[in-house]
């Protein structure tokens, strides 16, 4: 059978990265099931002081979380526009302050950075203090919980964990995930 | 109807079942969205699946709008905010991801709506975790 189709829309653009080319597009692991937490970010604390310290005490070391939203009482995030040193095709843009600021709806993954130091890796839609609603890479460390608890929805990730090394294609450090490792 | 193709005269309103395994998966550079979460589910083995939740980037952003055009939002990089969806397989076992969410541009500007498959090249990468849906009929 022969379908005629409309062919006017644009063609998805690729970007050619400074390292080799991996030919593994995936890097996909799995456990037999997860585990299921209601974590309540505590007052006052930064969003990465909240997120590791409920989830180490709750042996926690990898997970995907969704947050239900809640205010902050100074939240930072960034973007990602092209780099102007051409080292890699994105660079993060220098910390945006949005003051007071409601986080609609994020998400965020918890593992390790390349020293084995806990990382927290977030993306968030927010309300701004102007009541402006924008989005972008949220700066844990810089973001502190207001009054009161943030509900998020945690889905501890077990058998394997996340941790950031360092990807020669890109360029970029990221969390993939990895055979479990001992860290005492 | 749905990208599955079920129909709401046929559709069933009440599925039970249960959560099963759980991936991670991180998508590289210039792959699709769509089809890479359809991807990780054939690596799992994953017949039907929900995001449990993802974040990365887009080189550029493809949102369905109601007229059946879409809205590219260009980047790099747009950030991907905000994301649910689900995968459900066809007949023929083949799985078909319907995603839908938020993105901020690189002014930090937001847009939304159903991902397009095909029209949202990952940029630096793209994580995702699926949790495996187990219907008590299957």
């Amino acid at each position: 059978m022969l379908t005629h189709a409309q062919f006017n829309y644009p063609r998805a653009r690729m970007l050619r990265h400074p390292g080799p080319f991996n030919p593994v597009r995936i890097q996909s692991m799995r456990h037999q099931s997860g585990r299921h937490i209601r974590l309540l970010l505590a007052p006052g604390l930064s969003l990465y002081e909240a997120v590791v310290s409920a989830l180490y005490e709750a042996n926690v070391t990898s997970a995907s979380m969704t947050i239900l939203g809640g205010q902050f009482r100074h939240l930072q995030y960034c973007v990602a526009p092209p780099d102007e040193q051409k080292k890699t095709v994105i660079a993060y843009s220098p910390p945006i302050s949005a003051g007071a600021a409601h986080m609609i709806f994020g998400n965020a993954t918890l593992g390790r950075d390349i020293a084995g130091a806990p990382l927290v890796h977030c993306h968030a839609s927010i309300c701004d203090g102007h009541g402006e609603v924008r989005g972008g890479h949220i700066l844990p460390g810089e973001s502190f919980i207001a009054e009161r608890p943030i509900s998020v929805l945690v889905t501890a990730l077990e058998g394997f964990e996340l941790r950031q090394s360092f990807d020669e294609e890109t360029s970029i450090p990221m969390l993939k995930p990895a055979a479990e490792t001992s860290h005492e | 109807m749905n990208d599955s193709g079920e129909r709401n005269s046929s559709v069933v309103k009440i599925e039970n079942g249960r959560m099963g395994r759980v991936a991670y998966a991180r998508i590289a550079p210039n792959e699709d969205l769509v089809q890479g979460v359809e991807k990780i589910c054939l690596a799992e083995g994953f017949s039907n699946a929900f995001v449990r939740g993802g974040l990365g980037s887009l080189v550029d952003a493809g949102l369905g709008t109601s007229d059946g055009s879409f809205l590219r939002v260009s980047g790099p990089a747009v950030e991907i905010v905000s994301i649910a969806g689900e995968v459900r397989s066809d007949a023929d076992g083949t799985p078909i991801a319907s995603l839908a969410g938020i993105v901020a541009d690189t002014q930090g500007r937001i847009h939304g709506g159903p991902f397009i498959a095909g029209q949202n090249p990952v940029c630096v990468t793209f994580e995702v975790t699926l949790e495996e849906w187990l219907p008590d009929t299957q």
